[in-house]
């Protein structure tokens, strides 16, 4: 028997605003570099792809500005942007309102700023604590910097802060990786994302990695900074619950959550995806041939803004999903999480077992989730079990 | 239509190592007689096959009837018949030579006569064929037509002024060709009014006409109606039709002594109608066969597994449609523990399996594992018994059996001089034994080598032609069999006999081996998630052993935003990868695994 697990009506908004100081080497994602003089002509298409959202459904309970550099975009446009989602959709009074944030532009008058705004929850691109590994990876801030960021969006008030890291940055020794992650936990975040460093396609950093310029990413690296960071971690109080995302009790993200498990969110801006049962996605235009449906949108910034304003849709491409499919993501986002997934058929589950008897899963009943040791090979795991 | 009288005929063939300009040549005769016209030429009409296209090589041969008004005012028809142009071969080129008078020996002015030329060359001698020697791509820049000619002179002793110098591909010198098929070659004898004998020198199956068989008549005649049977074969057919290629069939009255043509006489198997057969008429039997008759015997087996095991009879009836066409492809069900149900099949060498092999993947769509082939063992039991073993696998318990006797073969390689060290260091290292050396003309020399053929069938063909870049070329023939110190080498993955990675290899070369092969698998087993031991053994006894480490790290930590397609995609792709993969026990093992052993470096 299979059990119909739709992603259900969205109660999540993903807003990508692209606009970044700098390309960072290593950064494959949609971002457009400088062009502040775009920021009102993009502002003016997310809002109006906003109102072309269909907004009777249950309030948002999650509402997130990702980027690119949020906090780049100067406040009224922010403020237009936010007006615009609470004029078209309902909003739980409890909704996790994140920003993304750059370390550069967090000053407590502007932190305070998008406190009033509504934002509720502001994450930081930290990225590392040393100057050094900051420079390798080309950011435009120092550690001083940094940790004055975190300070001042604490003195504006933000109760939920998290930090985003990067590890396995080649000449980063784990002690000096460790000594960066206690420096930051001396400013109590309630969150944070370790991220390895990945070296994407067509980024500056594979080309030079590619012509033996700088050195790869190491397997031991990974493996002993991974592990310190788990241990770390965990001391201060924040579990590992998914992959790279490590929370005080209650402070997981609730966003990020959605992704993992499975389900609706509607996404504007940019390069972004959205995920959408059948019903929603036919009332976006989308004429349904299967359960639920993953759109993204063109990625270019001007190419995006110029088919809004000629009144075309933002996004590039779609793909409906069925039942088959949506189990197999279900199995492979589900594993990510600490708190493991549910396997449906007995093959899964004997192949489950096995994967138990080596130390890589735990298993009770039908539900299995990785072990620490699991997740350094859960893509394996999950390779394993979806081809069970 | 009436035949011509015999005095006007001339049936030959052309003798050229691949890429000399065999076909290119033929092209401009049927171009230049008129049987093609230049319109309806595609680039060389006698390869018909894809395959053969695109390797330049011919597979089946083929026929074709050229009409010629020579400058002596009398027309003629000329036979080109066209033999396969390989190793594998052998035995059907030198059927397809008995059914002519002569040949044409075509060799490239810029390379000089290769081996296997020789080999054919002899083998026309033999028969008693007239050679014209034809020196082709005097055009070329590098062409040293001279050399070549006194080369041709010095080994084969035609006299260098006999050589005509050609040019296929701009038509240089081919009407001179056309004169000296009619001049220097002997018409054919035989008598129309003794009893039917004619050779069959290939066949084809045609699936609204059954087989299609080429026949070179050499006593008596055949017409519709005639009843038939074969010499060596059995059954009796009617001949519904007679005629000849010119070069799409064309029906005629009568094939009469001399003639070269089809004949179609409801024959729904191949194997029915044997290369190097003899046809007769059956009221009126012929009391010898024509010589020469052999049955074509496969000399390499390998086993063929479909890598889904749903398709197991999709790959049965594969194999019978090639089988239809090919009747020297044999096959047998096989059952492996590792690979599961598929087919031990013989081939009369690499090539041939090569191209089967392909066939089945390009033509039916099969997705196929080949375990290494191997070759025929004798194998004598302590009971007196003797079994002939052809997959490894298969080779009985060591306590019950005396003695292994293996096939070898007579090698001979044309190679430049300056190679010969090294080609005789890879004889040696193969267990060769050196037979004779003699030096030819130019820089060249004739190497002789007695080997065991299981020596040759893996990569030794590869590494003559790496060892000297290119210029060597080889052509071998079985000469017997000899008792060795043989055993079986077994392969175990996680503690389990891989069924299908079983060789058999000279004792002394065993633990060498075994090394050097559960190296190579190390290389290319994937890592698991947990260690995976790889051991070599040979009677229990472990050899050698190697350990693929568990995988350490496999996992993408990065921030994935709401983008799940890509990741979902990934996963997809990986999967069918994995899927690909033979599971054996616990542990995957890719296709390239089985197929290991043929790439050692010795």
């Amino acid at each position: 028997m299979t059990v119909e697990l739709g992603p259900g009506a969205p109660r999540s908004l993903y807003v990508h605003v692209p606009f970044c100081g700098r390309r960072c080497p290593y950064c494959d994602f949609s971002i457009h570099v400088g062009g502040d003089q775009l920021q009102e002509r993009f502002t003016k298409a997310v809002v109006q792809e906003l109102r072309g959202l269909p907004s009777d459904g249950p309030p948002l309970e999650t509402i997130y500005f990702g980027g690119g550099t949020p906090s780049r975009l100067l406040p009224g446009r922010l403020a237009e942007l936010l007006a615009a989602v609470h004029s078209r959709f309902r909003v739980a009074s409890d909704a996790e309102v994140t920003m993304e944030a750059n370390p550069e532009d967090v000053t407590v008058a502007q932190a305070r700023g998008w406190s009033e705004l509504g934002f509720n929850r502001l994450s930081i691109g930290v990225q590392s604590l040393d100057d050094r590994a900051l420079a390798w990876l080309g950011r435009g801030h120092d550690a001083a910097q940094a940790e004055a960021a975190v300070e001042a969006a604490r003195e504006a008030g933000f109760a939920n802060l998290s930090c985003d890291l990067i590890y396995a940055v080649p000449g980063q020794t784990t002690e000096v990786l460790e000594r960066g992650l206690r420096r930051l936990l001396a400013h109590h975040p309630d969150h944070i994302s370790c991220y390895e460093l990945t070296v994407e396609e067509g980024t500056p950093l594979q080309r030079d990695i590619r012509a033996g310029r700088l050195p790869a990413p190491k397997v031991d690296d990974f493996l002993e900074q991974r592990r310190m960071l788990g241990g770390v971690l965990g001391e201060a109080g924040l579990e590992l619950y998914e992959v790279s995302n490590y929370a005080r009790p209650g402070r997981q993200s609730r966003h990020n959550l959605t992704y993992w498990q499975g389900r609706a969110y509607f996404a504007v801006g940019p390069g972004a995806h959205g995920f959408l049962g059948a019903a929603e996605g036919a009332r976006c235009g989308l004429e349904p041939q299967g359960a639920a449906v993953r759109y993204w949108h063109l990625r270019d910034t001007a190419t995006y803004i110029r088919a809004i304003e000629a009144g075309r849709v933002g996004w590039r491409g779609h793909e409906w999903l069925g039942e088959p499919t949506l189990a197999m993501e279900r199995l492979a986002c589900g594993l990510r999480l600490s708190a493991g997934t549910k396997v449906t058929s007995p093959e899964q589950l004997r192949r489950a077992h096995e994967l138990g008897r080596l130390g890589l899963l735990a298993i009770e009943g039908h539900r299995v989730r990785a072990t620490p040791r699991g997740f350094e090979v859960l893509d394996r795991i999950t390779l394993e079990l979806i081809s069970a | 239509m009436t035949s011509p009288k015999l005095s006007r005929i001339r049936n030959f063939s052309i003798i050229a190592h691949i890429d000399h300009g065999k076909s290119t040549l033929a092209d401009r005769l049927l171009e230049l007689t008129g049987t093609v016209s230049a319109r309806d030429m595609t680039a060389q009409i006698l390869d018909t096959m894809d395959l053969e296209r695109e390797r330049g090589i011919t597979i089946k041969a083929q026929a074709v009837r050229m009409p010629y008004r020579a400058q002596d005012g009398q027309d003629y028809e000329l036979n080109l018949i066209d033999t396969p142009g390989h190793v594998d071969f052998a035995y059907e080129v030198s059927r397809a030579l008995a059914a002519c008078e002569g040949a044409l020996l075509v060799v490239d002015a810029s390379q000089g006569i290769e081996a296997q030329t020789l080999a054919n060359v002899y083998k026309a001698l033999e028969l008693g064929l007239e050679i014209v020697p034809v020196v082709n791509k005097i055009d070329l820049p590098q062409a040293e037509p001279e050399a070549v000619a006194e080369e041709i002179e010095e080994v084969i002793g035609i006299a260098r002024e006999q050589c005509l110098m050609v040019s296929a591909r701009t038509g240089a010198g081919v009407e001179q060709v056309l004169e000296a098929i009619v001049a220097k070659l002997p018409p054919p004898r035989g008598q129309s009014d003794a009893p039917l004998r004619a050779l069959i020198f290939d066949c084809k199956y045609d699936s609204y006409r059954g087989v299609v068989v080429y026949s070179r008549i050499v006593d008596g005649s055949l017409h519709a109606g005639t009843q038939i049977r074969m010499m060596a074969g059995r059954g009796t057919f009617t001949v519904d039709e007679v005629g000849v290629f010119r070069p799409g069939m064309e029906a005629v009255e009568e094939l009469r002594a001399g003639e070269v043509g089809y004949v179609i006489a409801s024959i729904r198997n191949v194997r029915d109608s044997k290369v190097g057969d003899t046809i007769t008429e059956a009221q009126r039997p012929a009391v010898e066969p024509l010589p020469g008759y052999r049955q074509a015997s496969p000399m390499v087996w390998a086993g063929l597994f479909p890598i889904d095991s749903d398709s197991y009879q999709d790959l049965k009836e594969a194999l019978e449609r090639l089988q239809l066409n090919d009747a020297a492809l044999t096959f047998e069900p096989e059952t492996s523990a590792a690979l599961g149900f598929g087919f031990r099949c013989g081939f009369l060498g690499l090539l041939h399996m090569e191209i089967v092999q392909e066939r089945l993947e390009r033509e039916f769509n099969l997705e196929l594992i080949t375990t290494a082939p191997s070759v025929a063992y004798r194998v004598h039991m302590r009971d007196g018994t003797t079994q002939e073993i052809d997959n490894p696998d298969q080779l009985p318990d060591p306590a019950q059996l005396e003695w292994i006797e293996e096939p070898r073969v007579k090698v001979e390689v044309v190679t430049p001089r300056e190679y010969l060290g090294q080609l005789m260091e890879l004889c040696q290292e193969r267990r060769g034994e050196f037979i004779h050396l003699e030096y030819q003309p130019g820089d060249r020399a004739l190497l002789t080598y007695d080997l065991p053929l299981g020596e040759i069938i893996h990569d030794f063909y590869d590494q003559l032609k790496s060892r000297s870049r290119g210029y060597a070329s080889m052509d071998y023939q079985l000469t017997g069999y000899r008792k060795e110190q043989l055993v079986k080498l077994d392969i175990l993955v996680a503690g389990s006999k891989i069924d299908a990675l079983s060789a058999i290899v000279h004792r002394q070369q065993a633990s060498n081996q075994g090394r050097r092969l559960v190296q190579r698998l190390k290389e290319v087993i994937p890592r698991q998630l947990f260690e995976v031991a790889i051991q070599a053994a040979i009677g229990g006894k472990v050899i050698a052993r190697e350990t693929v480490p568990a995988l350490r790290k496999d996992v993408l930590a990065k921030c994935y935003g709401g983008d799940i397609t890509r990741k979902r995609k990934l996963l997809e792709k990986q999967r069918e990868g994995k899927q690909r993969m033979k599971r054996v026990g616990s542990v995957e093992i890719p296709q390239a695994a089985f197929m290991a052993v043929l790439s050692l470096d010795r």
